[in-house]
């Protein structure tokens, strides 16, 4: 069942508990995943230098872990932010999301972002930027803004899974930021110019 | 109940016994088979052998179907040991599932648990300080707790023996509050934690900000190849298991040296019932074993047992070891058995940004953070609080810096660059041991194994509270000092159990009336029984315990063998 692309969410049979999935990732058809694809896209396009979310396969992201890691409210707004896409672009352009040009698209977004129940601060660390504390896990807890707890709000939960997504993913680790599994040595102080890549873990 | 066949006796008949292959086991194993005792390893969790066993080592982020996140489902599964930062998607398989493994709460406890042949040493958080002769002293000058029977000097050359062996990065940085120890090159600090380290020393003349201390080979020395171990190479994946061997674990070090003298066998699944009290010759003699998946009871024989079961389990098994003799668990002629359980106080964290510094990063992912020794109460009694805390902290920079835009190219190249220094600071405080603070065996509660649940009565007190905000305000009032800004504070309010530091339940005193154990961690009662994993803790320090139960094994491995030699055990 396409559940994005249908109507309302089946809720006859679905118990909207407050730590429960109630989702499963056959609800996610290809349609569905290809327009998360171009959502995440326009907020993380290809540019010259790296690929963008689409490559990095985003949408497939978005259905694993919107299904697995996230809980029955979560997922209700994931479904309701992507809902709340489709109206804008018919209403903005009377077209669907997927025909819309990049700029029509970014300006959907952009109303998406403006509206009422988006207006959330959101932390944007992409995870195991913590670096070097030690107990290094222990303070990353200690400092984590778990996508449950903060971005509860339309674009801004897109905005969190697309990063989250997208700087964990390969072309997106070791193309837009810089990934190295085995550093060799650790240096306190190397020099940083402006445009430098951070490091992706 | 057992194995009555004689040539099993035989078979099953070891010099000794070591309940345990965790880190302070694996010392244990390690000492007793190169002094030549054909030596018993008990473990209850399944066998993991270095490198071979480390199925997540080599992966990558993208790798990982949640990229390293939990699942509801693992979270429903695991509601305890989920909230460990270290239980992710690479290294899961290294905790218990806590369904298996149930017990009591009287009291909000989080245990997290480990189980099988390395224990927690394959998960732990690898940082390593060495207790100072205040941290000894403390107990008899404050009156908290019963004397330690052992002052700094008695042990000082067991952590040179077991620092060496298990390569310990560290600065010698001459403080009486934290000595020096046998160290590996330390690990540097990055431009702002040094900013602030100069600040804070400025500012406060009897503070001290070093750099950590952690059993990581910074350079591998000639004792390090022959354990066949590396150089660690900054990645600090190491829950996963390490395919250097770059940090100490049983697994990569103690375990496999212990098999080369050919004196050593490990028995995985094998969950240890009871030790064996004979009272015709007044001594044990050996333990029960239940096979873990077949529940078969077996008995081994030795003539030494050490218990390194972990803290709360050797409590459990000891409480578990009853006979006429010993009708309320094995020592426990005044009833303190399983009583002065303590643990330390991560409640307190501060978190803060710090301008500037923006032509400057680090490279590599450094093992360890900033640290300073205890400053509280060094020298006497000055607060409203006992005791005092250890202050970690590092300084990172965090991926991202606010770009104009919230989509889009720009917004890209934004988010995949570093922005802002941000601090990050946290506490590890020392608990008073108190005999309301216990654990317990279920009268009727059995898990899977036949074994009496563990109960758990263990609580914060006024002085924990009292200590959280002296470690909440003086963070505060540093990270101003040294410049930061937006310092936020945030009391966590974790249950006890989750700084998995617990320790305590069969102290080490001078007194058989007010401890289990003598000053070389010999049961009063049973002296051919030794105790030397956190359980023996008689308080608890402010600093990371493990080294400290490895110089402590290491000591009363040596003691028990000469004793052993002089016909005494």
């Amino acid at each position: 069942m396409a559940i994005l692309l249908g109507g309302a969410i089946v809720s006859t049979d679905v118990f909207f508990s407050s730590c429960k999935s109630n989702v499963k990732e056959e609800y996610f058809a290809p349609e569905d995943i290809s327009l998360l694809d171009e959502i995440g896209e326009t907020i993380i396009p290809a540019t010259a230098s790296s690929p963008g979310a689409k490559a990095a396969k985003i949408g497939d992201f978005m259905k694993v872990y919107v299904t697995d890691c996230y809980n029955a409210a979560d997922q209700q707004t994931f479904f309701a932010a992507v809902r709340e896409i489709k109206n804008l672009s018919q209403k903005k352009f009377e077209k669907d999301f997927m025909k819309l040009t990049v700029p029509q698209r970014q300006e959907v977004l952009a109303e998406l972002e403006m509206e009422k129940h988006s207006k959330v601060e959101s932390k944007s660390k992409a995870p195991g930027a913590e670096g070097d504390a030690i107990q290094t896990g222990k303070q990353q807890e200690a400092n984590k803004t778990s996508l449950n707890a903060v971005s509860n709000r339309y674009f801004s939960m897109l905005k969190q899974l697309t990063l989250l997504g997208y700087f964990t993913s390969e072309p997106g680790a070791t193309k837009a930021m810089r990934y190295i599994q085995t550093p060799g040595s650790y240096k306190g102080n190397v020099p940083y110019t402006k445009g430098d890549k951070a490091w992706a873990t | 109940m057992g194995d009555i066949n004689s040539k099993g006796i035989t078979q099953n008949t070891f010099d000794a016994i070591v309940i345990g292959s965790g880190i302070s086991g694996g010392w244990a194993a390690k000492e007793l088979c190169e002094k030549g005792l054909k030596t018993l390893v008990l473990e209850r969790g399944r066998n993991v052998q270095h490198l071979v066993d480390y199925p997540t080592m080599a992966k990558d982020p993208w790798d990982f179907p949640h990229r390293n996140h939990l699942t509801l489902n693992m979270k429903e599964d695991n509601p305890i040991v989920s909230k460990c930062y270290a239980f992710r998607e690479d290294a899961m398989q290294f905790f218990v599932k806590d369904k298996e493994h149930p017990y009591i709460q009287e009291k909000p406890f989080d245990w997290i648990r480990g189980y099988q042949v390395g224990g927690k040493s394959l998960i732990w958080a690898r940082q390593t300080q060495r207790w100072s002769k205040y941290d000894f002293e403390g107990p008899a000058r404050d009156g908290f707790a019963v004397d330690w029977p052992i002052r700094y000097d008695d042990i000082a050359p067991w952590y040179s023996h077991v620092e060496k062996f298990v390569g310990i990065s560290g600065n010698k940085d001459g403080l009486d509050t934290l000595p020096d120890g046998e160290f590996l090159p330390p690990w540097e600090m990055n431009v702002v934690e040094k900013a602030v380290q100069k600040r804070i020393m400025d500012n406060y003349k009897d503070r001290n900000v070093i750099i950590g201390r952690c059993a990581h080979l910074t350079e591998a020395k000639e004792i390090h190849l022959q354990q066949e171990r590396g150089k660690c190479q900054a990645r600090n994946l190491c829950q996963r298991g390490c395919p250097f061997g770059g940090y100490f674990s049983s697994n990569s070090s103690t375990l496999p040296w212990a098999a080369k003298t050919g004196n050593f066998t490990v028995q995985p699944d094998s969950v240890v019932h009871s030790i064996i009290y004979d009272e015709k010759k007044n001594r044990a003699t050996g333990v029960r074993v239940i096979d873990a998946h077949s529940k078969k009871v077996t008995e081994y024989y030795a003539k030494i047992i050490f218990v390194n079961a972990a803290a709360l389990n050797t409590n459990l098994i000891l409480l578990n070891s009853i006979s006429t003799r010993f009708p309320n668990g094995l020592g426990n002629d005044n009833g303190l058995l399983g009583k002065y359980v303590a643990f330390q106080n991560y409640r307190g964290t501060l978190s803060a940004n710090m301008d500037g510094f923006l032509d400057s990063y680090y490279y590599g992912r450094r093992p360890c953070a900033v640290m300073m020794p205890n400053f509280r109460n060094v020298h006497k009694q000055e607060t409203d609080f006992l005791r005092g805390y250890m202050v970690f902290f590092s300084a990172y920079r965090s991926a991202g810096h606010a770009g104009a835009t919230q989509m889009g190219e720009a917004f890209k190249e934004a988010q995949s660059e570093p922005g802002n220094w941000g601090v990050s600071m946290m506490m590890q405080g020392e608990t008073i041991p108190k005999e309301t603070n216990y654990v317990s065996l279920s009268k009727d509660k059995k898990d899977d194994w036949g074994m009496p649940l563990l109960t758990i009565s263990v609580d914060y007190d006024d002085n924990d509270e009292k200590s959280l905000k002296d470690f909440l305000s003086q963070g505060a009032e540093m990270l101003d000092k040294a410049g930061c800004k937006n310092i936020t504070t945030n009391d966590s309010k974790q249950a006890p159990g989750l700084d998995i530091h617990e320790v305590g339940g069969v102290r080490m005193g001078k007194d058989p009336k007010t401890s289990l154990l003598n000053k070389w961690n010999q049961l009063h009662a049973c002296p051919n029984v030794f105790v030397t994993d956190g359980a023996c803790m008689t308080s608890t320090g402010t600093q990371n315990p493990s080294i400290t139960f490895m110089a402590l094994t290491a000591r009363a491995a040596n003691h028990a063998v000469e004793e052993m030699k002089k016909g005494n055990l």
